[in-house]
């Protein structure tokens, strides 16, 4: 299904940022970077960095300060503002809240690039709107208004509309922001499904990291210095999340992309047992501020077993045995405990 | 060809099937009101007397009340419900404030300031009445520029204020500027121009020249025509000025285009009418609940029809039928037009976003 990626967007050393009065306010050094056909990119970056800045001149809202952008080898510059909405459509994190406005309208503003001077829809620009709806699976919400719409199924019809648009690159501005976790999930799936078969390269910023670094093909990490391109995985590897953090608490955990907080070690445990007891236990352990020991020493828990349904605290002289990891961690937390 | 048409209906079917019956009902409004208009007014005429003053000659009072006056008069009525309507339509877009209309917005008051120079300023010794040709369209076109000067004001503050009650109030502040100025200069301006500017700002449909109603006609036609070519930028401007860029609109021209409309429109109105109130920002409302879409290609011409109904029809109330005496017509839009006003308000209590 898919054809071989070719190139379709590269920036070369861009300067992004504003003009306010004479000034002009660069937020970041000369960024490069570059996007194949039928990506899935995740920009990451902390609050205020210039995501969404980055973003909007992507999408020629805005025009850099420098540098170049290319869409397929040609300038942004050359572009007209219509010729590039046929090549970039745009979800910003606005909330369009237009009363009368029916989910079909919404997405037939998609066509505009397309249709005639009064904005009229033909029949193919119909089927092209049927068929938008249709793959955001929102084909029966066609007649409904905007303004009745779930947060979830108005961010699908405002992927609709960009489908209706018809253009190759897709640029949204935290997609999945105001979304529950399902659809946080229903709109990444989407996401995901265009970019494999549609052959959509879809650039969007995002805070959920664990999200990103599972699902996006390519990652820009802006930090404050520069802005890091690559696999999730190759970033991972040469520890370049770990940036992120640095001036915060907390902690990346590059073996398996999850998160902790930095905070001082209180001593270590040793674990008992394997298997999906001992993956949670350790969790609930370090979330207690100890560490996993690695060889047998006092204290170490034991799992509950076959035998004990218990999970058994072991101390140098104490014994103690709690129903749940809650009531584990209730004791290991209360910090006049001393295992040592 | 079969599929064709499957596909024609489909798409009518998305946009509402009611559509064609209810232009054809308001079409039918507007023909019965027009009409209704012309056979009522403060003196009383049989309608087989006004239909053979239309179609014959005979030379009868009654054929100079209907010929000179009811006439011009409904065709005024229906010029001003449409160019109000339709500038309050296209403000409520653009600004994305569902409260915004010609006149509390304060771009009566801004025309009227244009109006003000030429009568209190200019004109030392002539009344607007006797104000003909060239002079006709110097008024109209100082209310244009008073107009339009407002419209940058309020699009100046707009982009920086986002709550819609907050640009209302400046609205209202910006009026009372305005009201402000003309007061000084009345001050310092004779009682024959004194005169000739408190009739103006009474409002009335019926006070027109045949030269002035050409000129109302010209630029109101211009101003329609100009709308109607606007609406795929306002449908694109429905969404915000964000989303109409990446879609392919260039914003600044579309503004420049409906900036210019809306002082065609609410200009020469308030030029040759006087300020007249709530039309603008009501009716829009109520082809909105009528037609329930927010596509300008259907709300225009259904904006200009129930405009045009609803300006006939403050017209006939205000003559009183069976009565003498004529009302201000400024007060009876204001007595229409405001309970929508109440109604818009306290719906979009919820949430201070557009509409």
């Amino acid at each position: 299904m898919k054809r071989h990626s070719k190139e379709i967007l590269s920036l070369e050393s861009l300067i992004i940022g504003y003009v306010s009065g004479k000034n002009e306010n660069a937020l970041l050094p000369p960024l490069t970077a570059c996007a194949n056909s039928g990506e899935l990119i995740a920009v990451i970056g902390r609050n205020g960095i210039g995501k969404s800045t980055l973003l909007r001149t992507l999408t020629g809202l805005q025009p850099p300060l420098g540098g170049e952008i290319f869409y397929n080898a040609r300038n942004i510059r050359d572009y007209s503002r219509m010729e590039l909405a046929q090549k970039v459509g745009y979800i910003s994190t606005e909330i369009v809240k237009v009363s009368n406005m029916r989910v079909y309208d919404l997405v037939a503003l998609g066509r505009f690039p397309h249709t005639n001077w009064i904005g009229k829809i033909e029949p193919n620009d119909h089927e092209i709107i049927l068929d938008a709806l249709k793959k955001t699976s929102m084909e029966s919400f066609g007649r409904k208004f905007v303004s009745e719409l779930s947060d979830g199924e108005r961010q699908k019809s405002m992927i609709a509309r960009i489908l209706a648009q018809d253009t190759d690159i897709m640029i949204m501005d935290e997609p999945t922001a105001f979304l529950d976790v399902a659809g946080k999930y229903d709109i990444l799936h989407l996401m995901h499904l265009l970019s494999r078969n549609s052959d959509k390269t879809i650039i969007f910023s995002t805070h959920d990291l664990q999200m990103a670094i599972s699902q996006s093909d390519k990652i820009w990490l802006m930090l404050d210095n520069k802005l890091i391109e690559g696999a999730p995985e190759d970033l991972m590897m040469a520890g370049a999340f770990d940036h992120l953090f640095d001036s915060s608490s907390v902690l990346f955990n590059s073996d398996d992309g999850t998160f902790s907080f930095r905070s001082d070690a209180r001593g270590a445990i040793y674990i008992e047992g394997e298997g999906n007891k001992r993956r949670w236990t350790e969790k609930a352990v370090n979330r207690a501020g100890f560490t996993v020991a690695k060889e047998k020493t006092f204290p170490y828990i034991t799992l509950p077993s076959e035998s004990n349904l218990c999970w058994q605290l072991s101390g140098n002289t104490s014994l103690q045995e709690f129903s749940s990891v809650y009531e584990l961690i209730l004791y290991l937390s209360n910090e006049s405990v001393r295992l040592i | 060809m079969k599929t064709e048409i499957k596909k024609k209906l489909s798409i009518e079917l998305m946009s509402g099937r009611n559509t064609r019956l209810i232009f054809s009902g308001l079409l039918l409004l507007v023909l019965i009101f027009f009409i209704l208009d012309i056979l009522f007014g403060s003196v009383s005429i049989k309608a087989s007397d006004v239909i053979r003053a239309i179609f014959t000659s005979t030379g009868s009072n009654f054929e100079t009340i209907v010929l000179r006056f009811r006439l011009p008069k409904a065709v005024t009525a229906l010029t001003v419900g449409v160019a109000l309507s339709l500038s309050g339509l296209q403000m409520q877009t653009v600004f994305r404030n569902p409260m915004a209309g010609p006149y509390v917005l304060g771009i009566s008051s801004g025309a009227s300031l244009g109006v003000a120079f030429v009568i209190l300023g200019f004109s030392s010794h002539i009344s607007p009445d006797s104000i003909n040709g060239l002079g006709n369209w110097i008024l109209v076109a100082a209310s244009w520029v008073g107009a339009g000067a407002v419209m940058m004001l309020i699009m100046v503050i707009s982009s920086r204020v986002k709550d819609i009650m907050t640009i209302l109030i400046l609205g209202i502040m910006l009026s009372s500027g305005i009201s402000a100025i003309v007061i000084i200069m009345q001050y310092f301006s004779n009682e024959t121009m004194l005169k000739a500017y408190v009739l103006w700002t009474m409002g009335s449909l019926g006070n027109l020249t045949s030269g002035q109603l050409n000129v109302l006609l010209i630029s109101v036609s211009a101003g329609v025509i100009l709308s109607l070519f606007s609406s795929k930028m306002l449908n694109a401007l429905l969404l915000g000025e964000n989303y109409a860029g990446s879609i392919g609109l260039n914003v600044r021209f579309a503004r420049i285009v409906i900036f210019i409309c809306t002082s065609i429109l609410a200009g020469s109105v308030t030029a040759f009418c006087g300020p007249i109130g709530f039309i603008g920002i009501a009716v829009p409302h109520i082809a909105r609940i009528l037609f329930k879409t927010s596509d300008h290609k259907i709300l225009i011409p259904g904006t200009l029809l129930i405009g045009g109904t609803v300006m006939l029809m403050s017209d006939i109330i205000s003559q009183l039928p069976g009565s003498e005496n004529v009302l201000p017509v400024n007060a009876i839009t204001s007595l229409i037009g405001i309970p929508v006003v109440i109604w818009v308000i306290l719906r979009n209590r919820k949430y201070s976003g557009p509409f």
